[in-house]
């Protein structure tokens, strides 16, 4: 990572995606032939370097983790920095889209797919990291089977206690509940309630809480798991975006709305889906639920023999002759 | 490369990454290294300078590349002549004249006072058509031996032949500690840009392992299973309710904050490298930013961030007199966009600084002092590890605000740079507590805190020797004489002129300064 390489020294393919303030391309590394993926970020010409990159480089450089995508290098010229990540083959929309029965993956995959974003998830946490914008396009996806965490420009370090932040953070769907009513105290919790979001995304192939506005957000979460009062949450009332016009809808049972989820699987689900968000459970606690007991064999392995035996990656074969060469890849 | 030119025309100083190499240098470094510890004080500049005259000497001594040579010749020149800059005039100048100078005084809100200095300076290099700047060359061989105050012994020094062992400073008043340690770092700065990441970077990181070994209180940190020392009461249970603890995480969170501390230290020598900077003018210059700082309404965080961005890049690059507002401005720049919610425009960064610099060089000197720290931000600020201590302290708002205080005192006195942010935060609160006589540091605010009484010690007798001298620093002073921090500079500085024999710490009469 030393900044002084020049962006000749790797060969740009195919774009993959484009997001706002970024273009991310396929690239080679003419020295070794490594695929990668260029990230090219466009520096304002009035505010210089974005915010979101200065952190998104800094965090990333600390983050070095399997379920991480790996940030490699970062090259600056005079108008532009691209940043040089590892080569991911899709994101988990877009795998979803093309693999899944209508968008709906197999158990067995979901539940490897959540075990690496909750590891991911913890490492984050354990390195004082939010991530806040956990959504599915920002989970990559190799041939492998790897899931690894990918786009930090929203994220940030935190400090204890936390600090008050920005609450213009997570995308609508994956948002969750106590951002939407306005706190800016938010802490590691909303990166669980996003994961909660996306293990029923994975399992339905929809959008579990598919909101257009801030408000019908809030309105389709409390349609199903009930709207809170005073009572069953202390300190509702003192939110911002609190409203004593919200409609009284009972909390509904999880198991029949996600009825592909097996008994631990909603327990799980559940526990991660929690109004409050100091009830929510932690991603290290996460991964001691009893959902993942089988697919302990391959928890104290490295990734590499995990990939290599692949006894739960049967699904997985399928994708790795299969996978589309066009991958979305705004993730980065 | 314009930006390098930008801030910094002669960033090829003399490259010898013979230096690092050097098997010698490396054994020395490293027996200091060991023998030192966190406990050993920041000392002089003097010091410093002592051993950069050694490393020099050695350096010179070296075959160097053909392509380097020049600049060392030019370099050896340069070693013995030090530069009158324009801020060390205007720093003899009495404030009125400065005014009566022809410029008209600081009108900005909030920004009058002597830590205006910084626009002075800059006021005048604009005047002057950045004249320092085009005349560097004939005033950097114009040698300058009778360069008065403190700064003048550096001249002699920088020829002390040398043992690299350490050299004890006769200067260094009894109840100030004397500098041992050396670090490689201070070689960071001779090597070529790509030499600094190959080379510098691992030696930090050896420093750093060598530094946690030294400290026994490591071992103590780190409980892995949670198994809390004797007598020392587990706090973070009392946060599982409280999501902004993330109590689940805390003990972790804290450890690795701990680990990352290290690696962010700044070269404390870095001033043996730069002809034209001193110690005291980074004190105006922070002295300065604090006020910027307060104006913009921005966090705590920002301006440790901030300060250290100024030294780490400080650490590594040698900078112009009439550029060191500019690295100010932009560190402060890039630290509100790391840190704040909502960052400060560019534009009011330009105008505080009195429209010295355009937009087009803060942002260039962004990239240029940002791709210097390969976007490394990842500074573990004292404000984290005071607010964990504060915790065992039943987070007393009095304890903490004149800690708060404290802190930010090893801001602007460069003697605390070789200390890690938590020793700082730990030395702020024991001090506050035996100001306000808060009983008295016992095993749970020892375990929160991560320091012993014994090895906090160094840090809170630099703090007492900083307070009873002349204040120097007067906008900090101004920040904390005010109600809202409980008046927390003439508290503390009535205590320290006070009590500062009863601890050991004499000879305070100079200014820091003086004696820098």
């Amino acid at each position: 990572m030393d900044g002084k390489r020049h962006p000749s020294s790797f060969q740009q393919l195919e774009k993959l995606g484009e997001g706002t303030y970024a273009t991310v391309f396929k690239g080679r590394n003419r020295q070794t032939g490594e695929l990668v993926a260029l990230k090219e970020i466009h520096l304002d010409s009035e505010e210089g370097t974005p915010s979101t990159a200065i952190r998104e480089i800094s965090l990333m450089k600390e983050l070095k983790h399997e379920n991480i995508v790996a940030l490699h290098d970062v090259i600056h010229t005079e108008n532009k920095l691209m940043l040089v990540f590892e080569y991911m083959d899709g994101d988990l929309k877009r795998y979803m889209d093309t693999q899944g029965d209508r968008g709906a993956l197999k158990p067995m995959v979901i539940k490897s797919f959540m075990y690496q974003l909750l590891k991911g998830i913890d490492f984050c946490h354990k390195n004082r990291v939010l991530h806040r914008d956990l959504k599915p396009q920002n989970l990559l996806i190799n041939s492998k089977g790897s899931l690894k965490l990918g786009d930090f420009g929203l994220a940030r370090a935190f400090g204890i206690p936390v600090n008050t932040f920005s609450n213009e953070v997570v995308t609508l769907w994956y948002r969750a509940p106590d951002v939407l009513l306005g706190s800016r105290t938010y802490n590691t919790s909303i990166d669980i309630w996003s994961a909660g979001c996306i293990m029923a995304e994975m399992f339905t192939g929809r959008p579990l809480f598919p909101g257009t506005t801030n408000e019908d957000q809030i309105v389709r979460i409390f349609r199903i798991m009930g709207t809170p009062t005073e009572r069953t949450w202390p300190g509702l009332t003192s939110f911002p975006e609190y409203k004593t016009t919200w409609q009284m809808y009972a909390t509904q049972n999880l198991s029949s709305i996600l009825s592909q989820i097996d008994h631990a699987g909603i327990d799980l689900i559940s526990r991660m889906l929690q109004l409050r968000p100091e009830l929510r459970i932690s991603a290290h606690d996460a991964l001691q639920h009893h959902w993942f007991n089988d697919l302990m064999p391959q928890q104290p392995q490295q990734q590499q023999h995990h990939q290599q035996q692949q006894p739960m990656m049967q699904p997985h074969r399928g994708y790795q002759q299969t996978v589309p060469s066009q991958q979305n890849y705004e993730s980065y | 490369m314009p930006p390098v030119s930008d801030i910094d025309p002669r960033a090829k100083y003399n490259a010898c990454s013979s230096l690092t190499q050097s098997p010698q240098k490396t054994r020395i470094t490293r027996a200091v290294t060991n023998e030192n510890d966190e406990n050993s004080t920041a000392a002089t500049t003097r010091m410093t300078r002592a051993k950069a005259a050694t490393l020099n000497v050695d350096e010179l001594a070296m075959p160097t590349k053909a392509l380097q040579s020049k600049k060392i010749v030019a370099a050896a020149a340069a070693a013995p002549a030090r530069k009158r800059a324009a801020l060390g005039d205007l720093s003899n100048v009495p404030k009125a004249d400065a005014v009566a100078d022809g410029k008209k005084p600081v009108t900005k809100a909030g920004l009058v006072s002597k830590a205006a200095h910084p626009s002075g300076i800059q006021k005048r290099t604009t005047t002057t058509a950045r004249q320092p700047l085009a005349t560097k060359p004939a005033n950097n061989k114009a040698a300058d031996t009778n360069r008065k105050g403190a700064g003048s012994i550096s001249g002699t020094k920088r020829r002390v032949a040398a043992t690299a062992t350490v050299v004890k400073d006769e200067v260094v008043e009894e109840g100030e500690p004397v500098r041992k340690r050396i670090h490689a770092v201070v070689s960071e700065t001779k090597v070529s840009a790509v030499d600094i990441e190959k080379k510098a970077k691992p030696e930090t990181m050896e420093e750093a392992l060598a530094r946690k070994d030294a400290v026994p209180v490591q071992a103590f940190v780190e409980p892995a299973e949670h198994v809390y020392p004797k007598g020392v009461k587990n706090l973070d249970s009392e946060d599982i309710d409280d999501p902004l603890m993330v109590a689940e995480y805390a003990t972790e969170i804290f450890e690795y904050l701990r680990d990352l501390e290290c690696s962010s230290i700044p070269n404390p020598q870095y001033m043996s490298h730069q002809d034209d900077l001193e110690w005291k003018t980074r004190g105006i210059l922070i002295d300065w930013l604090i006020e910027v700082h307060t104006r913009f309404h921005l966090l705590p965080e920002t301006l440790f961030l901030a300060v250290n961005i100024i030294d780490r890049f400080l650490s590594e690059k040698v900078v112009q007199l009439d550029r060191l507002q500019l690295v100010g401005i932009t560190a402060m720049f890039i630290a509100s966009k790391y840190e704040e919610v909502l960052s400060p425009h560019i534009a009011n960064f330009r105008h505080v600084a009195d429209d010295g610099f355009s937009e087009s060089e803060i942002l260039s000197a962004e990239r240029f002092i940002l791709s210097t720290l390969n976007y490394d931000l990842s500074y573990p600020n004292p404000m984290n590890f005071l607010r964990r201590i504060s915790k065992a302290d039943n987070y007393d708002i009095q304890s903490r605000t004149i800690a708060k205080y404290l802190m930010e005192i090893s801001l602007l006195d460069h003697r605390f740079m070789a200390y890690r942010p938590s020793h700082i935060a730990a030395g702020a609160m024991y001090l506050s507590r035996l100001i306000l006589d808060r009983g008295e540091w016992n095993e749970t605010i020892e375990y929160y805190a991560g320091f012993t009484e014994e090895e906090i010690e160094p840090v809170f007798q630099l703090m007492i020797d900083y307070l009873a001298r002349p204040v120097v620093h007067e906008a900090f002073f101004k920040k904390y004489a005010s109600k809202k921090f409980l008046k927390a500079s003439i508290l503390t500085r009535q205590w320290a002129k006070k009590n500062a024999q009863l601890y050991g710490v004499l000879n305070t009469e100079l200014s820091l300064d003086q004696i820098s």
